[in-house]
């Protein structure tokens, strides 16, 4: 197991670097610096000081920092009009401060989740049946 | 009423002429609650575990510590493989551990003893050797591998603590959740300086995450405490084995979510007059 669950949230602080696939269960706080992939099941929040080069992938997330890789998020997605994002966003539905920069697609609603795709899949393979 | 038998391990320490005291008060405490057993002494050149082993006999056995937080770690690398519960009787500093587990210093502590409030509290390991509180790498360098799937670190240096119960090096008790089966994993930056007085920085932010298994790497040798035992090296196993110790706790014990609801429970019927 890398991150377990517990009562407290998941705090990357300024100050500490984390490298490799960090996968957590719970909300994470990311305001260090980050190289490789990130991944939560809860809400995850990047602070206007984070460095990221990493791909994220978020039940909900809150980008305020430098962000460099693609994002996706199966629910909310909050840019701050600090957020500086270079790379592919996905989410279902999003909000964005003025002043937020994006270089990159940006696709909203319609998320496909490994789950919902297998289960469309399965339903059109029964009506045609 | 008397549960199993009890064994009594008393520090060398405490052959102290100031403690006489204190000890006369828990000796008459413990009999006043028919709570006696065998008796062993911890001294400089016996293996604490021959002592503890000699006077453990078969069935329910308590082995009743009765010093301080560093005689408990004179036993505490031990006594998790040896299917005996345990419990505490602090008479002197340091306590920090008294103070997490809610057991009240002095003859004090019999009455908890006496009222078996038992927990299975999880251990913390750091190689072969298990510890109960913490391990603390101050002023490093060192990174936290975990599986091989990321490596974390202070990049301009800091202090790292892994806690299982909570801290000892702090002036202030911090408890950690011990039945989660996860250990807690602080780093705190390198202070940066700037401003005077009011204007000063307040504290570095706290990185913090949760992990079960791990290791401590470092490209320089670096010095780790696991409570207060010390080490040396560049690579250290670190992990967790969650319910492996059975203690008794004072009601006010400060081990998990649940004990601080207790804790709260208690206070606000205090008020109520309850």
């Amino acid at each position: 197991m890398q991150n377990g669950v517990s009562n407290g949230m998941t705090v990357i602080a300024k100050g500490v670097k984390v490298e490799g696939d960090f996968d957590s269960q719970g909300d994470v706080m990311i305001e260090g610096q980050v190289n490789g992939h990130v991944s939560t099941n809860g809400l995850l929040t990047v602070g206007n000081e984070a460095r990221l080069k990493a791909d994220v992938s978020a039940a909900n997330a809150v980008i305020a920092g430098d962000l460099e890789g693609t994002v996706n998020v199966s629910g909310r997605l909050e840019l701050k009009s600090t957020a500086k994002i270079q790379g592919d966003v996905t989410c279902e539905t999003a909000i964005v401060e003025a002043g937020a920069a994006l270089n990159g697609k940006f696709m909203v609603g319609q998320v496909k989740t490994p789950s919902t795709t297998r289960q469309n899949e399965a339903k059109n393979a029964s009506k045609e049946s | 009423m008397r549960h199993g038998n009890y064994a009594f391990i008393y520090d060398d320490f405490l052959n102290d002429r100031k403690f006489e005291r204190v000890l006369s008060e828990v000796d008459a405490k413990l009999a006043s609650l028919d709570l006696t057993g065998r008796v062993g002494r911890l001294t400089l050149f016996r293996n604490a575990r021959d002592i503890v082993q000699s006077l453990v006999q078969d069935g329910d056995t308590t082995v009743v510590v009765v010093g301080n937080d560093r005689t408990l770690d004179k036993v505490l690398w031990f006594l998790p493989d040896m299917q005996v519960t345990m419990a505490y009787i602090p008479v002197g500093p340091p306590t920090n551990v008294a103070s997490l587990l809610g057991i009240p210093i002095g003859a004090g502590a019999c009455d908890v003893l006496s009222a078996r409030l038992i927990e299975w509290l999880d251990v913390g390991r750091l190689d072969d050797r298990y510890f109960l509180s913490e391990i603390s790498l101050l002023n490093t360098n060192a990174a936290i591998e975990v599986e091989g799937r990321y490596r974390i670190s202070p990049y301009k240096g800091g202090s790292i603590f892994i806690r299982n119960l909570g801290s000892l090096t702090e002036t202030k008790p911090e408890w950690a959740n011990a039945k989660d089966g996860l250990l807690e994993v602080l780093i705190k930056p390198v202070e940066e300086k700037g401003g005077v007085g009011l204007f000063r920085k307040s504290e570095a932010p706290v990185t913090k995450l949760f992990l079960s298994s791990g290791s401590i790497v470092s490209d320089q040798p670096v010095e780790i405490k696991a409570d207060y035992y010390t080490a040396n090296g560049m690579q250290f196993s670190i992990g967790v084995e969650p319910k492996k110790l059975r203690f008794v706790t004072g009601r006010n014990r400060r081990i998990s979510p649940e004990g601080e609801g207790l804790q709260k429970v208690r206070h606000d019927a205090n008020l109520t007059g309850i």
